[in-house]
């Protein structure tokens, strides 16, 4: 036979309103809470502002640009970038880059693996790998040369990019992949 | 491995939202909280997907979203403050004949929204009303005067 199932004797545990409605109403509690939501509004407002300003990725304080002392490169990047996001980091290079009719740039394998480095423009004639890192070669066809990578973080994290032609100036720069 | 994570926090940041959002979504879905409840949705389940479209990822996330829901149902049994935190308490707002206009204002509520609910009820007119109460889900009960 059937066990019997488990049975409570009712209670008139809910509070009443003027000892005759049983609602459970906890004004105090809900007073705690119209403070707290007050706090988050805040909270989102202030994250909708910086996200307005680029301070995850996107935006005006995002967008960088570095160049080193020697003129070699000139270099604009997103200092904030985001996770599985389309990004370029573009490259413009000066006369003293080039070489032959050829320029040759190193980048850091940070740009290939964590970064997430989609497609070169335009396509370089070699690619070396190597000091960890990948060495390039293009060919110059017009002057300011310009190099573009198409980037996709492929996760979160700070990362540090390192771009280099050889016997000039290395550039190091840090970039964080937010979530 | 971000499916999961991002369904986790997808649905916490979702229900602070909605819950922030006060109780009107939950019941008395005009065109303006449709609006709400759409366009929430859409933007999450994007952060959620990612590009990965396959059917492991969204059964995963399926997944993840309903362990979420019974970890959070079983908490709101368990501890009766949770549930006050995710479901909020019943709310008078309108006592003995009288507006509690500290709630009306605080829940964003208008006289037309009570009087929807009693006409509902069969009540004619706002006098014919004791009590109306904005429950947890976000409907509003109404109970008439003792003839």
């Amino acid at each position: 036979m059937a066990s019997p199932a488990p049975t409570k004797p009712v209670e008139d545990s809910i509070a009443k309103v003027n000892d005759e409605v049983a609602v459970g109403s906890d004004l105090e509690f809900q007073r705690k809470w119209w403070r707290f939501t007050r706090v988050v509004w805040i909270v989102l407002t202030g994250i909708v502002i910086a996200d307005l300003l680029g301070c995850f990725g996107r935006g005006p304080l995002a967008n960088a640009r570095a160049r080193t002392s020697d003129g070699t490169m000139n270099v604009k990047y997103e200092r904030i970038e985001r996770f599985s996001t389309p990004s370029i980091l573009r490259i413009q290079f000066g006369p003293t880059a080039i070489h032959d009719g050829k320029i040759q740039l190193w980048v850091s394998e940070t740009v290939i693996n964590s970064l997430g480095n989609q497609r070169v423009i335009p396509q370089p004639l070699t690619s070396t790998v190597g000091q960890n890192g990948v060495l390039y070669t293009f060919a110059v066809t017009t002057i300011p040369a310009e190099v573009a990578f198409s980037l996709e973080p492929s996760a979160p994290g700070i990362y540090h990019l390192q771009l280099r032609v050889p016997a000039s100036e290395e550039l190091k720069r840090t970039i964080y992949v937010m979530p | 491995m971000y499916t999961i994570l991002h369904a986790i926090i997808g649905y916490l940041f979702l229900l602070l939202i909605v819950r922030v959002l006060s109780r009107r979504p939950g019941a008395q879905m005009t065109p303006f909280e449709f609006v709400i409840i759409f366009l929430i949705g859409g933007v999450i389940i994007l952060a959620t997907m990612g590009n990965d479209r396959s059917e492991t990822n969204s059964v995963c996330a399926v997944i993840a979203i309903g362990m979420m829901h019974r970890l959070v149902s079983s908490l709101k049994a368990r501890f009766p403050v949770f549930g006050r935190i995710v479901d909020g308490t019943p709310l008078v707002v309108l006592k003995d004949g009288e507006w509690q206009t500290e709630i009306m204002e605080n829940m964003r509520l208008q006289d037309m929204d009570v009087m929807a609910a009693a006409r509902a009820k069969g009540v004619k007119s706002l006098a014919g009303m004791k009590y109306a109460i904005l429950e947890r889900n976000g409907a509003i009960s109404v109970i008439k005067k003792q003839q």
